[in-house]
């Protein structure tokens, strides 16, 4: 079972990026087929994972983990509070399996939109394989201290793959994309030290007291140290403090007395301190979703950065706040996922309506579409807040049908950028009876993206909104009028779509009188044929055929909502009860 | 007469029993007067082995407290001095700073050079480390007086070394007005002190038990007066005014040393102190000031660090946050901090003495005086760019570099103090430092961010020496090693501690 994929999928990029260290700078294209060959293993190493994950294996929320690495990695004496403990911890399940297959994909399609880069090729390519390696990393972490390491390594590539790679405005662009999520990364780093203060690793503890026979873990023994832990019979020393997630997710792992306990009755600002906790935790997330009010840093960014790196912005850095989302805060907190559904909920609904008015406005194509992703990556947070099976569903396929069509969104800009270096919708006229094949992509883009049934963007939004529409009545979680809202927001994104598609496409082909000397208004090329028809199949195919990945996710899903809803009543009651008193 | 007598042997007795105790210190005395002795010839050969010989008094006391041993038990000399693990462990700390600074004064040129009063430097660098060793043993008030002023007056005179630099003489006043002054008031705190509890040994019970029944109020002005002189020496607000100036006069090396040695001996100072008064009416209000002057030093460090323009303040500015840092880390009451605290003064060390080495190759190579004078540089110089994004990243406290397990351990504690104590100012403290951690990136990054975005003006592409290189990865390794296995270093301070 365990041969070290996750490890593979990881680390293949880094080993690659090792490689390039020996390469000397002049020889360009070497380092671009060995950036290459590192993403293509990670892919292939995803597709094989892929076939391999079983969709039907029992799944709870805890359990349920598969393809699992445990090591032993950081492990020392806190004095009086015990031990800590910190794994290398990896494994994937129905939530990870679709990013990881996505994250495979766009690194590949990266490389090959980053072919014309010529600026210090070496170094580009040294932090786009860093990069990967740590949103692999992410995507698999299943220790807490091991995801921060990963989702704080995302920042320094990033900020420099915009800040000298860049657009005109890139050093501003850089520096405030990086404080934002760094401040967001924060706001999860004081929580992070607070839920490891006050989570034991039952298993590990139970070894350290040596109530495990055999040394082997059994679920008899876990369930007596979690008894002893709440009945406060084991010494403050003898506990083993975890950053281990799913450990994070059972109520019975606090130990009593500590700040995150359900039971602390801990308030700051007349709020239970394990909602503050939550709010920090989503704030953080927030950020990289990006929801309304953060979301500011975003535009800029992608306006600034290069091709190549808004397609991986777009398409898998965004997903790391969603997956961070499903895979921490709720399950950690769903007692506080309950009590603040309308709050995520309305953050989502006004993401999808000020994103796309937004979109509406834009005179810059690049920048109209970082406020559509804006806008679907509201519908994420809808799905998730509904806490319907359909509801999460949907946000979990909307990570994934939007990394596909947004990194062909931004490669289509890309294309008309590199031919004009303008992307001005009002500068471009007709430009169909110029580039037919180019413009037969932007219409699949741009049908995709707004939600035309066929596509896998549909799909998504469909469950969606079904889950939001169910959600008062099953869940009791959102009012009905914020899912109608929502469906607002599909209209405004077919409008903000057909009418730069008028504006720039059709009718008689004129281009602004400045750029004609300089532009080379010529249709596609092989390379961007070899990156756009790729991922058009891709999302026809999970348009049409569903099942491909839902077969994949569904057992999860439903365990995630089932754990979410039955623990967060039962936790928020608990928590309730304990302020009132 | 015979009584006298007998009282005078018993205590050379003891000072000849503890004797042992202080190996390391007197180690440091004897090569100090080989120094001074050999500078006064006039011989070349001769004067080029001074770095060296210090060099290896430092050294040898660096292995002498590394494989510990040499003390019988916690012996006090004659109650002036405790050798314990954490003074040992100090100890060590403060020799490798000793040979730090020699290293990075071997790089520096108008050091190299100086003809006149080489010994005395290298001999006031073995003074100053022998005063934090003392400072670091310390029980007795009187002794932690006079081990303070050991090391500043060995600070002042290394300020000014460099008689030539107009800057440098500037700065020697300004840091000999300060530092007398918060001495003088510091002394003014430890007589109220000895008023209330008739001892000056401050470990002693007699001295927590007089401080308990004595005026809470008049306990609190004692304190606060006493810490004047600690602030001082750790360069936190409001006695920080020395510091930009002394870090815009001094040659690198002294920089570098002045902000790791006497803001850890400081630390272990203040760590010792601040204990005897846990049970005392004051404590609360102690805490408190504390914990004040833990906010006003981060946010005053960190908010003027902002607007700075020349690297040597910027560096300056964030020597103070990391002091208002290490104060919030000692107001983890009721946990077990000391080595959370001994951890991140570790990291402390092998950082601050990177980045200063790379100031000094920027500043003497390069000729960087202000941060605009980066620009570029990273480009031409990739190795000296990456190595420096790394101290900074790990002053900022970002993984995968040590600063960020030093942030989180100490973070830890405040928040375990949090969880028991439920008091606001611990709460405050977290937030602020966490928060401030964002506006540190911020002024950090601004060197990054002239080395590798801004084009280089200049054309010319000189050679940084092997030995730059070679210390520059030094520093750097275990920054990195104690990120991905800290509990090397913990479980071995651990055990020191134990001792």
């Amino acid at each position: 079972m365990n041969d070290f994929i996750l490890s593979g999928l990881i680390f293949s990029p880094l080993l690659a990026a090792l490689v390039l260290l020996l390469i000397p700078n002049r020889l360009q294209q070497p380092i671009r087929v060995v950036a290459l060959s590192g993403t293509v293993v990670q892919l292939i190493l995803a597709i094989l994972l892929y076939f391999r994950f079983d969709g039907a294996a029992f799944a709870n929320g805890h359990t349920g983990y598969q393809f699992v690495e445990k090591l032993n990695w950081i492990g020392f004496s806190l004095g009086s509070l015990g031990r800590l403990q910190i794994d290398y911890f990896v494994g994937v399940d129905g939530i990870s399996i679709g990013l990881v297959l996505l994250t495979g994909i766009i690194g590949v399609i990266g490389v090959i939109s980053s072919w014309t880069i010529t600026k210090t090729v070496k170094g580009y390519f040294l932090l786009y394989l860093l990069l990967m390696t740590s949103v692999m990393g992410c995507f698999l972490a299943l220790d807490f201290f091991l995801f921060y390491l990963f989702f704080e390594f995302m920042l320094l590539p990033m900020y420099f793959l915009i800040g000298i790679w860049g657009g005109p405005k890139r050093e501003y662009a850089a520096i405030k994309f990086f404080i934002y999520t760094l401040v967001g990364s924060l706001f999860i780093l004081v929580v992070m030290i607070g839920l490891y203060t006050s989570v034991i690793d039952p298993v590990a503890t139970a070894a350290y007291l040596e109530l495990l026979p055999n040394g082997v873990a059994s679920q008899e023994a876990v369930l007596q140290v979690q008894q002893m832990l709440q009945q406060n019979v084991i010494s403050g020393s003898e506990l083993v403090r975890t950053f281990n997630i799913p450990a994070m997710m059972e109520p019975a792992n606090y130990i009593p007395g500590s700040l995150l306990h359900v039971l602390s009755g801990s308030v700051l600002w007349d709020l239970p301190l394990r909602f503050i906790a939550f709010l920090l935790l989503f704030a953080g997330f927030a950020i990289k979703v990006p929801s309304v009010p953060v979301h500011t840093w975003l535009p800029d960014a992608h306006v600034e950065a290069p091709t190549p790196i808004s397609v991986l912005l777009a398409a898998i850095l965004l997903k790391v706040g969603g997956y961070g989302l499903i895979r921490i805060v709720y399950p950690i907190f769903p007692d506080a996922g309950a009590y603040f559904s309308i709050l995520v909920g309305g953050l989502g609904v006004l993401s999808i309506i000020y994103g796309a008015l937004c979109a509406l406005a834009m005179n810059d194509l690049k920048k109209l579409i970082a406020y559509s992703s804006v806008s679907h990556m509201g519908f994420v947070l809808l799905g998730l807040a509904s806490l319907t099976v359909e509801g999460v569903n949907g946000a979990v396929y909307m990570m994934f049908s939007h990394g596909i069509i947004s990194a062909m969104l931004f490669l289509v800009v890309g294309v008309i950028y590199d031919r004009s270096h303008n992307r001005m919708i009002l500068n471009f006229r007709g430009l169909a009876s110029r580039m037919p094949a180019y413009t037969s992509f932007v219409v699949i883009a741009f049908f995709a993206s707004l939600g035309l049934p066929g596509f896998s963007g549909f799909i998504s939004e469909l469950m969606v909104l079904l889950g939001g529409f169910s959600a008062p009545d099953v869940t009791g979680m959102l009012p009905r009028w914020m899912t109608v809202v929502a469906v607002v927001g599909l209209l405004l994104s077919a409008a903000y779509y057909l009418w730069a598609l008028q504006r720039m496409f059709f009718g008689k082909y004129w281009i602004f009188p400045e750029l004609r000397e300089k532009a080379n208004i010529a249709d596609l090329t092989t390379r961007e044929y070899l990156m756009l028809v790729p991922l058009a199949i891709l999302t026809l195919l999970f348009g049409i055929f569903p099942h491909l990945l839902l077969d994949k996710m569904g057992v999860a899903v439903t365990g995630f909502t089932e754990l979410v809803l039955q623990n967060g009543q039962e936790q928020l009651n608990m928590v309730l009860s304990t302020i009132i008193r | 007469m015979n009584e006298q007598a007998t009282l005078l042997s018993d205590k050379i007795n003891a000072i000849l029993s503890g004797a042992g105790s202080l190996l390391p210190e007197l180690l440091l005395a004897v090569f100090f007067l080989l120094l001074i002795i050999l500078d006064l010839f006039k011989s070349k050969s001769i004067k080029q082995l001074l770095p060296w010989l210090a060099l290896t008094a430092l050294f040898s006391t660096l292995v002498i407290q590394i494989l510990g041993g040499y003390t019988s038990g916690n012996e006090a000399f004659l109650n002036l001095l405790l050798s314990d693990g954490l003074a040992r462990f100090g100890g060590i700390l403060f020799s490798a700073t000793g040979i730090f600074t020699i290293l990075l004064s071997l790089q520096h040129k108008p050091l190299e050079k100086l003809t006149e009063g080489k010994g005395e430097y290298y001999g006031l660098i073995l003074i100053l480390v022998l005063g934090l060793n003392l400072m670091a043993k310390s029980v007795n008030l009187l002794m932690v007086f006079l081990s303070i002023e050991t090391v500043s007056i060995a600070s002042y005179i290394l300020t000014l070394i460099l008689k030539d630099n107009r800057r440098s003489i500037e700065a020697g006043i300004k840091y000999i007005l300060y530092g007398s002054l918060s001495a003088g008031v510091m002394v003014y705190g430890m007589s109220f002190c000895y008023g209330f509890t008739g001892t000056l040994n401050y470990t002693s019970e007699g001295f927590a038990l007089a401080l308990s029944q004595a005026n809470g109020l008049l306990v609190t002005v004692a304190a606060i007066l006493v810490f004047a002189g600690f602030f001082f020496k750790i360069s936190a607000v409001p006695f920080h005014f020395w510091v930009p100036e002394v870090y815009r006069g001094a040659p690198m090396a002294v920089v570098a040393l002045f902000s790791t040695g006497p803001k850890m001996a400081g630390i272990l100072v203040i760590l010792r102190f601040v204990a005897p008064f846990s049970d005392s009416l004051a404590f609360s209000d102690v805490q408190l000031f504390l914990g004040i002057a833990a906010l006003a030093t981060l946010v005053i460090g960190n908010l003027t660090a902002l607007w700075q323009k020349t690297p040597r303040r910027l560096m300056a500015f964030s020597s103070v946050s990391h002091a208002g840092f290490l104060l919030a880390a000692l107001l983890a009451f009721g946990t077990d901090y000391t080595s959370g605290i001994l951890f991140y003064l570790t990291v402390l060390l092998f950082m601050n003495f990177g980045i200063f080495l790379f100031l000094q190759i920027s500043e003497d190579e390069l000729g960087v005086e202000e941060l605009e004078h980066f620009s570029g540089l990273g480009k031409v110089y990739p190795y000296l760019g990456v190595i420096a994004l790394l101290y900074l990243l790990s002053l900022t406290g970002l993984p995968p570099l040590a600063g960020f397990m030093g942030k989180l351990l100490i973070f830890t504690n405040i928040w375990e103090a949090y969880t028991l104590y439920n008091s606001p100012m611990l709460l405050a403290l977290l937030g602020v430092g966490v928060l401030l951690t964002g506006v540190a990136l911020f002024y950090y990054i601004k060197i990054p961010y002239y080395l590798f975005f801004k084009r280089n003006l200049r054309e010319e592409n000189l050679v940084i020496s092997l030995s730059n290189k070679l210390l520059l990865a030094f520093f750097v390794l275990p920054l990195l090693v104690l990120f991905f296995k800290p509990d090397l270093l913990l479980n071995w301070i651990e055990q020191v501690l134990a001792q």
